[in-house]
């Protein structure tokens, strides 16, 4: 018998890779994603367009579109990362072979990419689509960033709950919108305090959202292997 | 010689069934299941289409949970904790799928990698030639046949070569030489573990030493 000796870590990054050469190989959940972000954009721009806009309104409502089009977007395919072992029946050979905690793990640096590669595309085109201004760009990159790894956090979690559910896509979206919101409300404040340039001292959103960060995925940890034996 | 019997000494497990029942809402599938099994035996679980043979397998496997009693095992008489019985077992079955996007190579690395195992290429080589699938091994899994997924399978269940297999209807989809390979896997386990078979099959129930009809 070959005795296994590996950290979570080590099983979650290659569970983190197999993802990826998959995802590679079939572009499921990242097309869904930037088709969903892309249209989204495309829609926002031409119905709102930077010339409607007053300036004093611009810091506040950009803020808004953009986390909607990030949110959504996120929630367009980051729900796949179990339904897809799930639906392909190599949920139980999983099971059967990883850690729990490896598990989530995986799949959430997994759904991290997925939504670092989503800023990276979607964020510099809503800026200069949208001639988002931004006075505070240090402040700007750190909440986009914190905000996008606790959003990925929350819907890893929530899409391993609803894997096994007969009505995932609706429940999806009912059971992560009340986990996300107090997210969104911190991350469209931070993003409109970069974007007005005030005084972001103490950087209070980013130090919000590092909390809720540190928490999710606490609670994750503890709680994903009672979602997951069941 | 001496080394052998200790190896043998050192890897004696036991599975032991106590009460074991499983009902889906008003639906019970058996209960009162008592049965043990022991270092070398093959057992049979037998019974109608519906009867609970791979419900019986999953929850020997933890997958799912048993309504009632409870399922112990044990390595060397030291009891084996529940959320370790997965280092201890290895299962085939049709709804236990492999990834198909990826190839039989990558899908063994894969797996021997979230087990944590260090197995190197010539390892990996020898397990997927003992299929039959060494031709093969870098073809996209979605390409191959029902019989060639089965083998792959195997390879995948033998990995980390566990002491308890289980086995849900092995010879489906396999050919001739498939079968062969899986006669093999069967009288090898015999000398390094225990092998419990669902299966309605003449074929596959007689390898057993003991046959649990659920039916009955």
């Amino acid at each position: 018998m070959r005795i296994e000796s590996s950290t979570y870590l080590l099983e979650a990054a290659a569970i983190w890779m197999r993802d990826m050469r998959s995802e590679f190989r079939t572009r499921f959940a990242i097309n869904a994603i930037l088709m969903f972000a892309l249209t989204t954009l495309i829609t926002v721009s031409f119905a709102i367009g930077s010339f409607r806009i007053h300036v004093s309104e611009k810091s506040f409502l950009y803020s808004v579109l953009l986390w909607i089009i990030l949110v959504f977007s996120a929630l367009s395919g980051l729900s796949r990362s179990f339904i897809k072992e799930e639906e392909a029946g190599t949920i139980d050979t999983l099971k059967l072979s990883a850690k729990p905690q490896a598990i989530f793990l995986g799949k959430l640096f997994f759904n991290l990419t997925l939504l670092g590669v989503l800023e990276l595309l979607i964020v510099p085109v809503f800026v200069i689509l949208m001639k988002y201004p931004i006075k505070l760009p240090g402040y700007f990159i750190a909440i986009v960033t914190i905000g996008g790894l606790s959003l990925g956090a929350g819907t890893t979690i929530v899409a391993a709950m609803i894997a096994r559910a007969s009505v995932r896509g609706a429940l999806f979206s009912v059971l992560s919108f009340p986990l996300l919101l107090p997210l969104m409300i911190v991350s469209i404040k931070g993003c409109e305090r970069a974007s007005e340039g005030v005084d972001v001292s103490g950087w209070p959103e980013v130090k919000i959202a590092i909390a809720y960060l540190i928490v999710m995925i606490t609670a994750s940890l503890f709680l994903f292997p009672l979602v997951w034996e069941e | 010689m001496t080394n052998k019997l200790v190896k043998a000494i050192e890897r004696k497990f036991q599975v032991k069934v106590t009460n074991l029942g499983k009902h889906f809402a008003q639906m019970l599938l058996f209960k009162n299941l008592n049965f043990n099994v022991n270092h070398g035996d093959i057992l049979a679980i037998t019974g109608w289409n519906g009867s609970g043979k791979s419900t019986l397998l999953r929850v020997l496997a933890g997958l799912i949970k048993a309504s009632a009693g409870r399922v112990d095992m044990f390595m060397n008489d030291q009891l084996v904790p529940a959320e370790m019985r997965r280092l201890y077992l290895g299962m085939v079955a049709p709804a236990l799928s492999l990834y198909l996007e990826l190839t039989a190579r990558e899908n063994l690395i894969f797996f021997s990698r979230v087990r944590g195992l260090k197995l190197n290429r010539t390892t990996i080589e020898e397990i997927i030639g003992r299929v039959g699938l060494k031709d093969r091994g870098d073809d996209i899994c979605g390409t191959y046949s029902s019989g060639m997924l089965q083998r792959l399978k195997f390879a995948q269940a033998l990995l980390h070569q566990p002491p308890l297999l289980l086995l849900d209807e092995p010879f489906s989809n396999l050919d001739r030489k498939g079968i062969k390979i899986v006669e093999d896997i069967i009288s090898k386990q015999r000398l390094s573990g225990i092998t419990i078979i669902a299966s309605n099959e003449k074929r596959e129930v007689d390898y057993a030493d003991r046959v649990i009809n659920l039916s009955a």
